[in-house]
């Protein structure tokens, strides 16, 4: 199945150092159409800076990075920008903007589409948003005067206000009670089915992993370790596997 | 840390400084402008630091006009006192206290706003969701320091000034016509016109330093405060440097 145009992201021998600090050591994935891959990794293990690769906030050493088969180190920042609108991106801290509203963190990212759309419009994509996340009424409060969990939700609603075609989500039930985070899988799915999306998910949550999962990714040491399905993995007796499983 | 390393990495300030300036100007003035957030740094930079600006020139200009009349007198020159208080309300202390109160206040401000905007990667996502951070927030603070400043210091200079008219009648009686008259008599347009232009260039200066330390902040809430801290020190040192410097050009000019 994985014939060339149905690969969305690749990285090939992905090298990311800081310093003394080697981060990714070659690291190589392909996401298909479509599909949601979840990657699994130790805190640190530079998950947040594989992702960050992919939409340009954080330029490789060596390797290669393409989406949608564009190499983003090469790209200009006009072609980036465009490619940016097709890319959602939900942060591990949430990142909403703290001076302003909900509405106003919502309506940002489509600042840039303003022109063709409406007031009413708007509107009405920024309360469908917020739907989708269960948070309606929140829309005219300030993120500090939101919990953790909603700060989240909101993130995650900002994120999916342009119906992007790749959803990175780093760590999106992080912090959440268990009943919030199996509502946020089961809308990771959801938007998988309903807008067609291929997705990467950064999770240490395995019951996440295990309803969001088509395939799951193991980073190891700055190398991907291996690759399989939730249930190919559970079974596995490798003792770097296991852990991630107990 | 060694002098050696601590000499390079002053340059290396120096020159990053001198890139975020330059980048400025090529960003700064191509479409697309953020009108909308442009006005409101110009309200929140102008309008809300006018309180202090008023206070500590109203202040100023009293102190100045009591202290200098016993020396004056001395001389039998009281009645120089409204010429006196002017020229140095005008051409020095109105330009320099002014922008070393925003620097404080407004310096401090964008510093740790875009410190806390940077550790809480509101930086990032902006960037991500196709909005160019630099122009959205950098450039915007900066043009509208460049242009609050100046109309603040007029506004200090006038409060100076009347702060001064009564300072000249706590001891003694000058009509306020006289007290006008006599005042932008002893004004020329070498006195205005430098000091002026200089408080363009004291604007830039603190919003270009905020937003520099701001921008780069380091990750952790640590890092929010130094970017705060070093601004305000950075950008008061400028103000100081720039002044030294106009006052170099006007006499060269012979605006003296
Ligand atoms: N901008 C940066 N500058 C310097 N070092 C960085 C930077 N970003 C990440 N690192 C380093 O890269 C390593 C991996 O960080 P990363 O955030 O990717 O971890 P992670 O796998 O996402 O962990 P977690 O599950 O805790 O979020 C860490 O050691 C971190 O110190
Ligand atoms: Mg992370």
């Amino acid at each position: 199945m994985s014939t060339e145009e149905n690969i969305v992201i690749r990285t090939e021998k992905l090298v990311k150092s800081f310093g003394e600090n080697h981060v990714l050591k070659g690291f190589d994935l392909e996401l298909n159409r479509g599909e949601n891959l979840v990657v699994l990794g130790k805190s640190g293990s530079g998950k947040s800076v594989l992702i960050k690769c992919m939409v340009g906030l954080l330029y490789p050493d060596s390797g290669l990075v393409s989406v949608f088969g564009k190499e983003i180190p090469k790209l200009t920042q006009l072609e980036l920008d465009e490619l940016r609108t097709k890319i959602g991106f939900l942060f591990q801290s949430s990142a909403l903007y703290d001076s302003m509203t909900v509405r106003e963190n919502l309506e940002f990212p489509l600042r840039r589409h303003w022109m063709h759309k409406t007031k009413d419009e708007v509107n009405e994509l920024v309360m469908e948003a917020l739907k989708n996340v269960g948070l309606e009424r929140a829309v005219d409060l300030m993120p500090s005067e939101l919990s953790g969990g909603m700060r989240k939700r909101i993130g995650l609603a900002r994120t999916l206000i342009l119906k992007p075609e790749i959803m990175l989500y780093d760590e999106p039930t992080t912090g959440l009670d268990p009943i919030t985070g199996r509502e946020i899988s089961n809308l990771i799915v959801a938007i998988q089915e309903k807008y067609h999306t291929s997705s990467i998910i950064i999770t240490h949550d395995m019951e996440c992993a295990k309803i969001v999962a088509n395939r799951i990714m193991i980073l190891i040491d700055g190398f991907k370790y291996t690759v399989g399905t939730y249930d190919e993995l559970v079974k596995s007796d490798d003792p770097k596997i296991k852990p991630f499983f107990a | 840390m060694s002098k050696q390393s601590r000499r390079s990495e002053f340059l290396s300030e120096v020159g990053n400084i001198s890139a975020f300036t330059g980048k400025f100007f090529r960003e700064g003035f191509k479409p697309r402008y953020e009108w909308s957030e442009l006005f409101r740094q110009c309200y929140i930079i102008g309008y809300e630091s006018l309180p202090l600006v008023g206070i500590t020139a109203f202040i100023m200009g009293l102190v100045l006009t009591v202290q200098s009349r016993p020396t004056l007198e001395e001389f039998g020159a009281a009645s120089y006192l409204p010429a006196m208080v002017a020229v140095s309300i005008v051409r020095e202390i109105g330009p320099v206290i002014t922008a070393l109160i925003c620097a404080g206040k407004i310096g401090s401000s964008i510093g740790a706003e875009l410190g806390s905007m940077r550790v809480t990667e509101q930086i990032d996502a902006m960037e991500v969701s196709g909005t160019n951070p630099f122009k959205y927030l950098v450039v915007t603070r900066v043009i509208a320091c460049t242009m609050m400043l100046p109309i603040l210091v007029v506004l200090a200079d006038g409060i100076g000034l009347y702060a001064s008219y009564i300072g000249v009648n706590l001891k003694g009686i000058v009509s306020w016509n006289l007290y006008t008259t006599q005042v932008f008599e002893s004004l020329t347009f070498s006195d205005v016109m430098p000091a002026l232009v200089k408080t363009y260039f004291f604007g830039f200066a603190i919003g270009i330093i905020g937003c520099y330390k701001g921008y780069f902040s380091n990750k952790g809430t640590e890092g929010v405060g130094i970017a705060a801290n070093s601004a305000v020190v950075v950008s008061s040192l400028m103000i100081f440097v720039i002044d030294l410097i106009a006052v170099q050009i006007a006499d060269i000019l012979g605006l003296t």
